[in-house]
């Protein structure tokens, strides 16, 4: 099986504060990976490291065996690295449907546009009922959906989701759970970001603890600890 | 800086103007003094508002237009004397600047950048309509000099003017540096750098917007009348785009919020620009070339000019 | 309707057309790039420059002028973008910075234009000479051409933005850079186009307005501010909006001269616009704010 992402040693921050220091994971082809850990820590800065928004000041990023960091966002949507931001507001004044059909952008997603939007509409219904409801005027599920819905128009490879569950009653976080499984059964790997390592496990095969920047912890889904060790992992104790 | 090592500065430069008629006799050479000292105070008096209170102040120039047509109209029409005009002019400059207090106050980002144009334009358009009263497009000439007793201020090469234009500055630059270190200077500066933190702090965000405004007024408006008088001419010219952005380039390349830095640029592009006036081909071209310093300047950015200009806090979305 | 007010009608018209053509070229940068470009009217000077050297000095003719004006002043739109706005994408002063930048390209691309082509008046050719009939006055056939071209263009410009991608990815890079970039939109290719449009539709405004004004090396500073006021009535969001704005700024000022005569009537509109801005800060059809 061959490793989709590599991320190696990668240093990253914001102007003069760096938040990711020499932070290493893989992806492999056909698996999904989980991402938790304390908030501020650089979950959220690694995946805008990864999509080009930010460029790493040290490090690799290899995607199918080609170094893409330092590569503009643009491009790397166009080869299929998909990212779906937290709290994304999307076009506030664009409807659903313009805004998925906007979203087959590049040059790899106009060839499955179509196939793409009917896949979009049946995994979630909601948004197949307000084809031209605007985008600011949707809930925060709804504008959920309609990310992920747009990341899907991308046509990826790798769908990278963050805190896709973020303020969600939970009918309607085990709603976008269960969308979720079924975008990864299709074939599509995912990198996903959340705070309940149970939710993550249910989806991914493998997780990553971040914490100051760092991996601190890994866990395979056929060797996951117990419920008490996960709270632990959560509110307890410093790991090395 | 510290405070000490600006009175120094200042010290030092004027005193280094003071003597300078010791070594210039030149007629012409104090003409280009006394209109770089002119635009001294007009570039530093714009950073005042622009620079140390953030306001968005494209009016600027108005304020000097104001001054200048108050002291043509007042000596000419009303038969005021010059002597009284120069303070008058900044009386109505200030009162220009009141009013212009309600929009700029309610107003944020690029609506007070075109509101404060568009003061400029409406004045423009005053003075050019009301042509009895203002000289229209041709504007007034002839007006009435500066002479105490029998003594014309235009004799020895302009020695008067010239000392006349060096004390305003001077009493500019004192005010203004004054203001700036005082505890509303102090509040200027929270307005510009932490609007939230100064609101929190009990700081009326329009009221000092509007102070500022008002302040920066007042010697502009008084050089405005100087330079009537001196030139004995107002014309609609100092209205102008080419005026507005000699001077913008003044407080951009002095360094934005520092006041003396203006007035050392001032001064420098004055001359700069006076120099290439001579040479063939360049009367147009030299206004290019400070165009394309004022680019330089906000693009080459690194800490100096425009580490000041960083410091620049736009208005709240 | 009596004649006085029929001449009215039909001057706001061509007014209110060209303003329109004017405020469009702002509107689009302003929406997709959130920077006012203060170089708008020398751009339409530009362009009524390049139209007639292209149709009267190289004898080329009218059209050929029209085209050549709007191409070689999309051009220079670009250039604009590349060195004075690209360097200062994410600086939190952008909008201050840009204001100053642009007013500088505006003092050189007309003291450009007086070193080239120097300060005597010239004139383009009218594209259809004669008069035509209007609510039963006459007017210019010219006048009555951009009155119709107008509405066209914008038209135009309304059916790129909302149906063809590349127009859709402008107004998606205007509302959220950032999840524009996140679907494949390349941002500074998005502004360049912007700006390109810009320039190109000032390009045209200029060269359609050399036949009916004096083209000199200042004639760039009244349809700038014209064009302010539009964007400022009409709110800078939309470019619905600003067409609106600009043909009631276009009756207004007709109906202004028809009341108060000609001297006052830029005074007027300058206080109008300044009121409007005092009650209604986000102008008048306005909803954005930045």
């Amino acid at each position: 099986m061959s490793i989709l992402l590599d991320v190696a040693d990668v240093t990253a921050g914001y102007g003069n504060t760096t938040v990711l220091r020499g932070i290493s994971l893989t992806l492999k082809e056909g698996k999904s990976i989980g991402l938790f850990g304390p908030n501020g820590h650089g979950k959220t800065t690694l995946l805008h490291t990864i999509s080009g928004l930010i460029r790493p000041s040290s490090g690799t990023i290899h995607y199918m065996q080609r170094d893409i960091s330092g590569e503009s966002s643009a491009n790397i949507v166009a080869k299929g690295l998909v990212h779906s931001p937290q709290g994304n507001t999307l076009f506030g004044d664009m409807g659903i449907s313009e805004t998925l059909e906007l979203a087959a952008f590049t040059p790899r997603a106009r060839t499955d546009k179509n196939l793409n939007l009917d896949y979009v509409y049946k995994l979630f219904p909601r948004l197949s009922e307000r084809k031209k409801q605007l985008a600011k005027t949707l809930s925060g599920g709804e504008r959920q959906m309609l990310s992920i819905g747009c990341a899907i128009m991308c046509s990826p490879k790798i769908l990278m989701l963050d805190e896709p569950t973020l303020g969600l009653s939970p009918r309607l976080k085990k709603e976008l759970g269960q969308a979720i499984s079924k975008i990864s059964l299709n074939g599509i790997s995912m990198i996903i970001v959340e705070q309940d390592v149970e939710f993550l496990l249910s989806l991914t095969q493998r997780l990553y603890m971040i914490e100051h920047g760092e991996v601190v912890r890994e866990i395979d889904r056929t060797d996951a600890p117990a419920h008490e060790e996960i709270m632990q992992l959560y509110f307890g104790g410093k790991q090395t | 800086m510290t405070v000490q090592f600006l009175w120094i500065k200042l010290i030092l430069l004027f005193t280094l103007l003071a003597l300078v008629p010791l070594w210039v006799e030149s007629s012409y050479i104090r003409h280009l003094f006394i209109i770089a000292f002119i635009y001294a105070v007009i570039a530093s008096n714009w950073d005042l508002s622009l620079g140390y209170a953030g306001v968005f102040n494209f009016g600027h120039l108005t304020f000097f237009g104001i001054g200048v047509y108050t002291a043509a109209i007042a000596t000419k029409a009303l038969g005021v004397s010059p002597w009284l005009t120069i303070p008058l002019s900044g009386v109505t400059a200030a009162c220009a600047a009141l009013l212009m207090a309600a929009p700029v106050a309610r107003l944020k980002g690029i609506y007070v950048v075109l509101v404060t144009f568009a003061v400029s334009q409406l004045v423009l358009q005053l003075v050019l309509s009301q042509s009895q009263i203002t000289g229209g497009a041709e504007g007034m000439v002839r007006l009435p000099y500066l002479q105490i007793g029998d003594y014309k201020f235009i004799r020895d090469y302009k020695l008067g003017y010239y000392y006349m234009a060096l004390s305003l500055l001077m009493s500019s630059t004192l005010f203004l540096v004054w203001l700036t270190k005082s505890p509303f200077g102090k509040s200027l500066r929270a307005v510009r750098d932490n609007e939230d933190y100064a609101q929190a702090r009990g700081i009326s965000i329009s009221r000092q917007r509007v102070l500022a405004l008002v302040m920066s007024a007042i010697f502009t408006g008084i050089i405005g009348g100087f330079y009537a008088i001196y030139l004995r001419v107002a014309s609609p010219e100092v209205f102008s785009f080419g005026t507005m952005s000699l001077a913008l380039s003044m407080v951009l390349i002095g360094g934005v919020g520092t006041i003396w830095g203006p007035v050392i640029a001032a001064i420098a592009l004055t001359f700069a620009t006076e120099a290439m006036a001579g040479i063939r081909g360049m009367e147009e071209a030299r206004f290019i070339l400070v165009a394309i310093a004022m680019i330089a300047v906000l693009r080459l950015a690194p800490g100096g000019v425009a580490g000041l200009l960083s410091r620049l806090v736009p208005e709240k979305n | 309707m009596s004649d006085a007010l029929l001449t009215t009608l039909a001057s706001g018209l061509v007014l209110g057309s060209l303003y329109a053509l004017m405020a469009s070229g702002l509107s689009v940068v302003w929406t997709t790039l959130g920077v006012f470009n203060f170089a708008h009217g020398a751009l339409m000077m530009f362009g009524a420059y390049i139209a007639w050297t292209v149709s009267e000095a190289a004898g080329l003719g009218l059209l050929s002028g029209i085209l050549a004006g709007t191409i070689v002043t999309g051009l220079v739109g670009v250039i604009i973008e590349r060195l004075l706005i690209r360097s200062f994408y994410g600086n939190r002063n952008m909008l201050l910075i840009t204001v100053m930048t642009t007013l500088a390209a505006m003092i050189i691309i007309e003291k450009g234009a007086q070193m080239i082509w120097g300060a005597r008046l010239k004139q383009l050719p009218r594209l259809i000479e004669g008069e035509v009939s209007l609510f039963g006055t006459t007017v210019s056939a010219h006048e009555a051409l951009i009155i119709g071209l107008a509405p066209t263009i914008l038209l135009a410009l309304w059916a790129f933005t909302t149906i063809t991608s590349t127009g859709r990815s402008l107004r998606a890079v205007g509302q959220n850079q950032t999840s524009a970039a996140l679907i494949g939109i390349h941002v500074p290719r998005a502004f360049s186009i912007a700006f390109a449009i810009s320039a190109g539709l000032a390009g045209l405004t200029g060269a359609l307005l050399g036949s009916i004004r004096f083209i000199t090396p200042a004639m760039g500073s009244e349809p700038l501010v014209k064009a302010m006021i539009v964007v400022i009535f009409g709110g800078l969001g939309s470019l619905g909006a600003t067409a609106g704005a600009a043909y009631v700024i276009g009756m207004l000022e007709a109906i202004l001269i028809l009341t108060v005569g000609l001297y006052w009537t830029p005074s007027l509109m300058f206080l109008v616009m300044i009121i409007v801005l005092v009650l209604r800060p986000n102008g008048l059809f306005g909803r954005r704010l930045i």
